[in-house]
């Protein structure tokens, strides 16, 4: 199924918990510095596809292969991938600095390069003045920003996007789009975002991976979508919202539909 | 991956046993020495009938006591704009830092036996807190704390909105009580009835104390006569018999839904700023407090009167006679008994609470149904259920048996404290850290445990403190050497001895209100960091 392009390449993945089957044989692949998303509603197994891809849920059947090596069963550390979560988890009791740099000690990296790089991590997510502040004294889209450094600061190839900005006001969401593309831009690293926000997904991706009911529905340029929705479901769910958005905003903006 | 699963289920496994082994096992081997012949002995003992009416009468009367003092007081805290609510508080949970049986000797300090309490010997009269009313009341105080912190931590946090709503709607004051009110409020009160009346019918220290020959015997009473006498066929008929009302309470707990604790409190109640009300409430928890200080203030006047009531000049006379008598040996042993409690009780109810509340599977919520059915089985019963199972093991009549059952007997409230805690804990954590590579129990000792560490004091400040003023269970257990403190107090009694015992309960008081005031001061002042 994959190319030689391909970072990631997931071939019949399916996952049942109990009678409910929550993925249905997905097979996808992903580019090498690609920034996929993966849109559905909530419930429709895109939470599931992603603890699978990292590791933390073990699919019933299927392959996960990266860079042309099976990683499958490997340990979630082992895959040379990121996850921020969609409530961060970040280590309450520590500072912002003591969150990027405590996985770095773990993984005997010198104090003093543990440091340096927690560091350089906290000033290109714009956190510098904030390294010693708790996540209870940071803001939300601050908290944001300290999961993503924890993440980069362990160099993975591929990062994983679980809703983050799911908590954030729309202001704030705003400019996080922008700081996440450039920080992607600026690493090179592959991203695959889950949200459940069209108009998110349609702003960021290079590609889209629309879901529902486990299953995929199409995957394509956002362009593309738009051009030839692949079913019902994606026209409805996807530019039927999209368009009822603009169609709100229109009324104050004649000039926006055009 | 599949290594740490495994070694998580083995953890798992090896608390399931350890319960078995601890809570089930023991009750069932009691069950096992119940046979005809106890049945017929005990049933034709002309004390048995009797001891069951005078159980559920006292018990009964001072349940609903307890209950209605308990509502009012709460109300008077929580829906009144009153001052002085912390202090009002603390002065209505100290009878719970003090075991039961030395609310007896309050109250036979203050009230007195044929003309020796104060009250008597102010008024001239002979007056008797021996029999009935006295059980009554020296439950009522033993018990009422309890019932106070049940409600009042209900009706804190009970959502302000349908009353704003109500009011709106022109729904009257007593219509808006007994259909908001009234029904938040249900499961609670069913529940706080079983365990209130669990906790008096269970109880030996205050019946021990205060029945005289008319009264007769409690069924706590009859079935210690029949541990001394080595009839545990008949002990354990008792024990199933105690056993009843906790087993109804904790079937209420999981049966019944609690609406009290469904949905989120958008705003708390409002607080009455009507003068009557407040005047009304002041009245009532100042009558309060002084009838709980009374007794208490009682004893502590007995520690330092030469010769209560006759003799009040100030004096240590008892204090030296007590620690004469091996009072702190005594002490160190409780300390060493209760420590130790509060050592393991802890670490075992947070490992088994990070197991339940973490991960949800089979063996995890059968694990979670054992670790709150050790609440269902009172400290008289589970203290002859070990007296039966452990008798011919190493380490019956040793510390560690009696710290085992304490550890037990008190499991289930820190517990639930403690899965509660956790539960609110954000529940990727560990998944973060397998991502980075940082292994589980480093999450935990890093991460997790400074987040619940309050909890983690309050729980073992719990055992601690019930550790220092149990007597059901350790008197069953205890060694003859080394005996806890709260022992001294019915050996003090036996003797007649009323300056001892009042030195003893005013040692524990003492100790149990330090270390209950430094973990609310620690815990206040990191709450407001």
């Amino acid at each position: 199924m994959g190319s030689l392009n391909d970072k990631l390449v997931i071939e019949n993945v399916s996952k049942q918990y109990k009678e409910k089957e929550v993925l249905k044989s997905v097979s996808f692949t992903v580019k090498d510095g690609e920034f996929l998303s993966i849109l559905g509603p909530s419930g429709c197994g895109k939470t599931t596809l992603l603890r699978i891809l990292i590791g933390l849920l073990k699919a019933d059947t299927g392959t996960v292969t990266k860079d042309g090596v099976d990683i499958t069963n490997a340990a979630p550390d082992k895959r040379g991938m990121g996850i921020v979560f969609q409530n961060y988890a970040l280590f309450e009791n520590m500072t912002a600095l003591q969150n990027v740099e405590y996985a770095l000690k773990i993984k005997k990296e010198t104090k003093q390069t543990a440091r340096e790089t927690a560091e350089k991590m906290l000033d290109v997510v714009g956190l510098s003045d904030n390294a010693k502040s708790l996540p209870k004294n940071l803001s939300g889209g601050q908290q944001q920003r300290v999961a993503i450094a924890r993440t980069l600061a362990l160099k993975p190839d591929i990062i994983l996007l679980d809703e983050p900005m799911s908590a954030l006001d729309v202001a704030t969401r705003l400019s996080m789009r922008s700081e996440l593309k450039k920080l992607q831009a600026s690493f090179g690293t592959t991203m695959i975002y889950v949200t459940h926000d069209q108009e998110e997904a349609f702003a960021l991706s290079d590609r889209i991976m629309i879901m529902d009911k486990g299953e995929i529905s199409q995957i394509d340029t956002p362009e593309n979508i738009c051009k030839s929705p692949a079913n019902d479901y994606v026209r409805t769910f996807v530019l039927d919202n999209l368009r009822a958005k603009i169609d709100s905003l229109s009324k104050y903006a004649p000039g926006l539909k055009q | 991956m599949k290594h740490k699963s495994i070694s998580r289920t083995v953890i798992q496994v090896c608390l399931a046993l350890f319960f078995i082994v601890v809570v089930i096992a023991p009750i069932i081997t009691m069950f096992s020495r119940i046979n005809s012949q106890s049945f017929k002995s005990l049933t034709s003992s002309a004390d048995f009938v009797p001891s069951i009416i005078n159980s559920v009468t006292t018990a009964l009367t001072a349940t609903v006591i307890s209950m209605v003092l308990a509502i009012l007081a709460s109300f008077s805290l929580c829906r009144t704009h009153i001052r002085g609510k912390g202090f009002f508080t603390m002065l209505f949970v100290l009878p719970m830092l003090i075991p039961s049986i030395s609310h007896a000797y309050g109250l036979k300090a203050l009230i007195g036996v044929n003309g020796s309490g104060i009250l008597s010997f102010i008024l001239g009269d002979k007056i008797s807190v021996l029999g009935f009313w006295g059980i009554v009341i020296g439950s009522v105080m033993y018990s009422f704390p309890v019932a106070f912190l049940m409600i009042q931590s209900i009706l804190q946090y009970e959502d302000g909105m349908p009353y704003k709503a109500a009011a709106v709607l022109g729904i009257p004051p007593l219509r808006r009580f007994t259909g908001i009110t009234l029904p938040y409020l249900k499961k609670t009160l069913i529940s706080m009835f079983f365990a209130v009346f669990t906790m008096i019918i269970t109880d030996y220290g205050v019946p021990e104390a205060l029945h005289n020959r008319e009264f007769g015997y409690t069924l706590s009473i009859l079935m210690l006569r029949d541990v001394e006498n080595s009839d545990f066929g008949a002990a354990g008929i008792i024990g199933v018999m105690l056993l009843i009302p906790a087993v109804v309470a904790f079937s209420v707990d999981m049966l019944v839904p609690e609406l009290s604790q469904s949905g989120f409190v958008s705003e708390t109640v409002e607080e009455k700023e009507g003068r009557v009300s407040k005047i009304l409430a002041y009245v009532f928890c100042s009558v309060l407090s002084i009838l709980i200080l009374l007794p208490i203030t009682a004893f502590i006047i007995q520690v330092f009167a030469k010769s209560y009531p006759v003799d009040m000049s100030f004096s240590f006379s008892h204090i030296i006679d007590t620690m004469k008598s091996g009072a702190d040996g005594f002490l160190i042993n409780s300390l060493i008994y209760s420590v130790f409690a509060a050592v393991f009780g802890t670490v075992l109810a947070f490992v088994c609470a990070y197991m339940t509340a973490r991960a949800k599977s089979k063996i995890t919520r059968a694990l979670h149904l054992m670790s709150i059915t050790s609440v269902a089985i009172p400290g008289l019963v589970l203290g002859l259920s070990y007296v039966i199972f452990f008798k011919s093991s190493p380490i019956y009549g040793t510390v560690f048996i009696v710290g085992f059952a304490n550890a037990v007997h008190f499991f289930a409230s820190p517990y639930l404290m403690m899965y509660n805690t956790l539960g609110k804990v954000n529940p990727d954590l560990e998944s973060v850290g397998k991502t980075l590579g940082i292994r589980r129990i480093k999450i935990i000792i890093d991460v997790i445990v400074p987040k619940v560490r309050l909890t983690m004091y309050e729980m073992a400040v719990y055992f601690f403190v019930n550790s220092m003023m149990t007597i059901s269970a350790v008197s069953l257990l205890a060694p003859p050497s080394p005996q806890p403190l709260s022992l001294m107090i019915a050996r003090a009694e036996s003797q007649i001895d009323i300056g001892k015992a009042a030195t003893v309960s005013l040692m524990i008081l003492i100790i149990n209100f330090i270390i209950k005031l430094v973990i609310t001061l620690i815990n206040r002042k990191r709450a407001l960091k």
